[in-house]
């Protein structure tokens, strides 16, 4: 399957700066170490020497755009649909094999098992998906929700719901991608004098600008040179602008000099697709705990099927990928309900070297039993029946999709800048924020959206679009400040509830119960949260 | 320190008011009843012949702007530099150019398809706002396809340009890159500043076909196009009306469209820009301008009407402004300071 992150095997190699996504996930821990040398390769200003390693002539584009991921591709399909840019000879990169593993999803007669990078996207964004760019996605894969229901993992009382109609969609990354490439191929069709031109399965190696005085033939100063972007398989492309949509180890960021801030939490997310004991009755919602060892969600997808990101310590994370999946699927039923010494307890348990299959049977049996008596209390205290269990919390699962589990770094940070002259980052390239409110891409697709919409004015006005002064600033300006905003929200709220600290947790406790009755904060919380402003 | 600055600057300027304008009175005469009577008006031969000036108007170029453009011409591309002001003006003409040619392009097609029938679905030109009562997905669809619908008419249209006074190159380069515009010759009287032209041309693959720069003045000039530009030149200029006259013959009838700008001769005109511009703000290179050579925007819709009653149309006229931070605004007031003229042959 396309771009499965490998669960444990951790590639730890200074020198593939650009590697595949898989291993530069793993890889990023080490990120300023492995980093260092390349720059100066990166900043190398080679007198563009058109027959430099490669024989292969130099092929000109007018965008290049890196990176055939979610932001990429629907990018790339925002570009080719829009009257003011279609005229532009564009190019669209990846490492990946966009072009087997794309249509094969894309023809996958059921969900009958759903993949497991799954995001959520909001309404607005929806928008702009279905009507803007009007992807054949497939419909049947989706789940709309209508609210996340949010608990204190210390503290059982406080609460809140953030019910509202539509508050977003659960897609699957692979959804977004193969629609947008679908599109994609259905534009070409139709217009085949100037097709959009899909280079997969080739990673960039090397970005170079050639120096400013013997760009031309005539000698004239060029004060913004076009780029050389080289490829692994020998071809090197000029650009007129390179968008970089290359991810969180951008190398088209790297190219340009731009700086970061940010920082990992130590904390790494388990993705998991799960299967239910029964789909969800009531309200389709996604639920949310955060536990002393960072939040852990649990969101819907169609039918019985739902999807897990679970944020935790590195050494629990490492656990959790490589227990047997029963185990796992009663840990995550755990989470949601019991207290937090009964979850220390049973990570010490299957930390021990010598843990074996009797103890997993013991902690299943244990588990189940200790969810009874939870559930009971809580009807018993509650004066209610079964169904305030359902009521309150996340549908019990039943099993764990085989191989779906994987592993991530959490990360929070925003490129300095998202512009250079005849360079810009959209998505992950420019920012990464903590999964817990579910933003990342939903600001990558604002980012494509507005930087489209900047590209088209230029255009429309006859400027050079790779122009830092009189284009591309523009999209930086309009998009730093919200991006800034969401990355700030998401990370407080981080902050605030990755503590033990009694005087917080009495806090947020009474936060949490104030938010819920406070319209006005709540409000603003499922307005960042579901994309309105 | 500010108050001596500000009035050294002024009594500078007042001086240069003084001698520039020590020939023409400020603001009692237009720029046409001086040279043109109402008969000779209506014959632009005799018209031509009874100017002064009109000897060896061809080559003509005022020596003092001349070198003023000459200085200006090695920094002209540099966006953040001298010319500042003309790259950020740039953007608010190439707007007010395409709105005109949205909206005007029906008679520029048929010119073009030599009155073969156009084929303009105008049921495509529902107005905008019809749309809002669509759900989002139908209206975005809707507008993608009007969007879609005006570009590719606007691209069969393969419009042809003659850009009078081009200077460096701005506005040249910008329709250039127009796919519906087929072909652009760009002329000027200052040799430096169409050397910078054709150098900065040769760094952009995408000019190199349809944009020809060249040393000529507007009388030897051949040819007929879809549309004539002057921008920011009339007030350069010793005799605008010849200007206009050579201009305006090399527009297409049936629908050719001469776009001009340049400044109201007012107050307000010398305050944003000899006094903010020049001296205040040094957003504009000292030197530049002239009062006495601004041109009210009503003189030249007078003139026209003077001149080619019934073979002209006045499409639009707007005010623009420049407002620090913000750039180049167009407005409706075109009767002070800068403004933007098109008009159309019938
Ligand atoms: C656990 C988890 C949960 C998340 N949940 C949500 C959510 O609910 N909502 C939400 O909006 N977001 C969520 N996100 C974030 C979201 O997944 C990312 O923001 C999104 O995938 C970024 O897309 P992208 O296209 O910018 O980058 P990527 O998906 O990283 O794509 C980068 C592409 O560039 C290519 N590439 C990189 N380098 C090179 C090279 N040198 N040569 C060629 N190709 C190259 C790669 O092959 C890849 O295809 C979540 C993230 C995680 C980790
Ligand atoms: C302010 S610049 C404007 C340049 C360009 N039209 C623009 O707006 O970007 C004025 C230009 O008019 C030119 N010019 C002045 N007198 C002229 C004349 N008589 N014939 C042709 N060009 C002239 C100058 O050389 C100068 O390049």
């Amino acid at each position: 399957m396309f771009r499965r992150v490998p669960p444990l095997k951790r590639i730890n190699k200074a020198s593939s700066n650009i590697s595949t996504l898989g291993s530069s996930i793993v890889n990023v821990i080490n990120h300023s170490k492995s980093t260092t040398p390349l720059l100066s390769n990166y900043y190398s200003t080679i007198a563009a020497n058109e027959n430099n390693s490669s024989t292969l002539p130099v092929k000109s584009t007018d965008i290049l755009i890196v990176g055939g991921g979610p932001a990429g591709l629907t990018l790339a399909a925002a570009i080719k649909l829009s009257p003011n840019l279609k005229h532009f000879k564009t190019t669209l990169v990846d490492a990946g094999n966009l072009s087997e593993n794309l249509p094969k999803f894309h023809n996958l007669s059921s969900s009958a098992y759903m993949t497991n990078r799954v995001v959520s996207i909001t309404p607005q964004n929806m928008d702009f998906l279905t009507g803007d760019l009007n992807l054949p996605l497939q419909f049947n894969r989706i789940q709309p929700f209508d609210g996340i229901y949010v608990s204190d993992g210390l503290n059982d009382t406080s609460r809140m719901t953030m019910d509202r109609e539509s508050m977003g969609n659960m897609v699957e990354l692979l959804n977004i991608q193969s629609s947008a490439y679908m599109k994609l191929l259905e534009l070409n069709a139709n217009n085949n004098t100037n097709p959009i031109e899909i280079a997969d399965n080739c990673k960039v190696v090397d970005i170079v600008k050639p120096s400013t005085t013997n760009a031309t033939a005539n000698g004239v100063e060029n004060t913004n040179p076009w780029p050389y972007v080289k490829l692994d398989n020998g071809e090197t492309y000029k650009t007129r602008l390179l968008i970089g949509c290359d991810g969180f180890q951008s190398p088209v960021r790297k190219y340009a000099g731009i700086e970061t801030r940010g920082w990992f939490y130590n904390e790494w997310g388990v993705v998991a697709t799960m299967k239910l004991e029964y789909p969800p009755f009531n309200h389709i919602r996604g639920w949310q705990r955060f536990l002393p060892t960072g939040p852990i969600a649990h969101l819907p997808l169609p039918g019985d099927w739902a999807t897990l990101v679970w944020s935790t310590t590195p050494e629990l994370s490492k656990l959790l990928v490589s227990l047997p999946s029963n185990v796992f699927s009663k840990l995550v039923n755990a989470a949601f309900i019991l207290e937090d010494g009964d979850m220390q307890y049973y990570y010490r348990k299957l930390s021990d070297a010598a843990v074996d299959k009797r103890i997993f049977d013991e902690i299943i049996e244990d588990i189940d039993y200790r969810i009874e008596v939870k559930s009971q209390q809580l009807i018993n205290k509650n004066n209610s029946d079964m169904y305030y269990v359902d009521e309150n919390y996340p549908p019990p699962i039943k099993d764990t999709l085989e191989k779906s589990r994987a592993r991530f770094p959490m990360k929070m940070f925003h490129a300095d800048t998202y512009v250079a002259p005849r360079v810009c980052l959209v998505g992950d390239a420019a920012h990464a924020t903590h999964p817990l409110a579910g933003q990342g891409l939903n600001m990558g697709l604002g980012d494509s959206k507005s930087l489209v919409s900047v590209l088209e004015k230029a255009s429309s006005r006859g400027l050079d679009i790779g122009s830092v002064d009189l284009c591309l600033n523009d999209y930086w300006k309009d998009r730093y400040g919200t991006n800034m905003m969401l990355l700030g929200v998401v990370d407080k709220l981080h902050k605030l509830y990755g503590t033990r600290n009694e005087v917080v947790v009495g806090l947020r406790q009474w936060g949490l119960n104030v938010v819920n009755n406070l319209g006005d904060v709540k409000e603003f919380m499922m307005n960042v949260v579901s994309g309105r402003k | 320190m500010f108050k001596r600055s500000f009035s050294l600057t002024r009594i500078q300027h007042i001086k240069r008011l003084q001698s520039s304008s020590s020939s023409v009175p400020k603001y009692s005469t237009s720029f046409l009843n001086s040279n043109v009577s109402k008969t000779t008006a209506r014959r632009s031969t005799s018209f031509l012949n009874g100017h002064p000036a009109a000897i060896d108007t061809s080559n003509k170029v005022n020596p003092d702007e001349k070198s003023h453009f000459e200085t200006l011409a090695p920094t002209w591309w540099d966006s953040k530099g001298s010319q500042r002001i003309l790259h950020l003006m740039n953007l608010a003409r190439m707007d007010f150019i395409n709105e005109i040619l949205r909206n005007y392009k029906v008679q520029l097609n048929a010119n073009n398809s030599n009155g073969s029938k156009n084929d303009i679905d105008t049921d495509l030109y529902i107005p905008r706002f019809t749309t809002s009562v669509f759900p989002t997905e139908i209206k975005k669809n809707i507008e993608n396809e009007l969007n879609a619908a005006i570009y590719k008419e606007l691209q069969k249209s393969e419009l042809t340009v003659l850009d009078v006074g081009c200077g460096g190159g701005l506005l040249c380069e910008s329709l250039a890159r127009l796919p519906f515009i087929k072909k652009i010759d760009g002329i000027d009287m200052t040799p430096a500043v169409i050397n910078i032209a054709k150098q900065h041309q040769s760094l952009d693959p995408v000019l190199a076909e349809k944009l020809t720069y060249a040393v000529r003045s507007i009388d030897e000039q051949k040819g007929q196009y879809d549309i004539v530009t002057m921008f920011e030149m009339l007030e350069h200029v010793d005799d605008p009306k010849e200007i206009l006259i050579s201009g305006w013959e090399h527009v297409k009838s049936n629908g050719g469209i001469l776009f001009l700008s340049t400044i109201n001769r007012d107050l307000i005109s010398w305050f944003t820009t000899i006094f903010m511009g020049e001296y205040v703000l040094k957003v504009v290179p000292l030197g530049t301008h002239h009062l006495s050579k601004y041109i009210n925007s009503r003189e030249i819709i007078a003139w026209f009407k003077e001149m080619y009653p019934l073979s002209h149309e006045v499409l639009q006229v707007k005010g623009t402004m420049y407002i620090p931070g913000k750039g180049w605004v167009n407005h409706d007031c075109s009767n002070v300071g800068n403004y933007l003229m098109a008009i159309q042959k019938k």
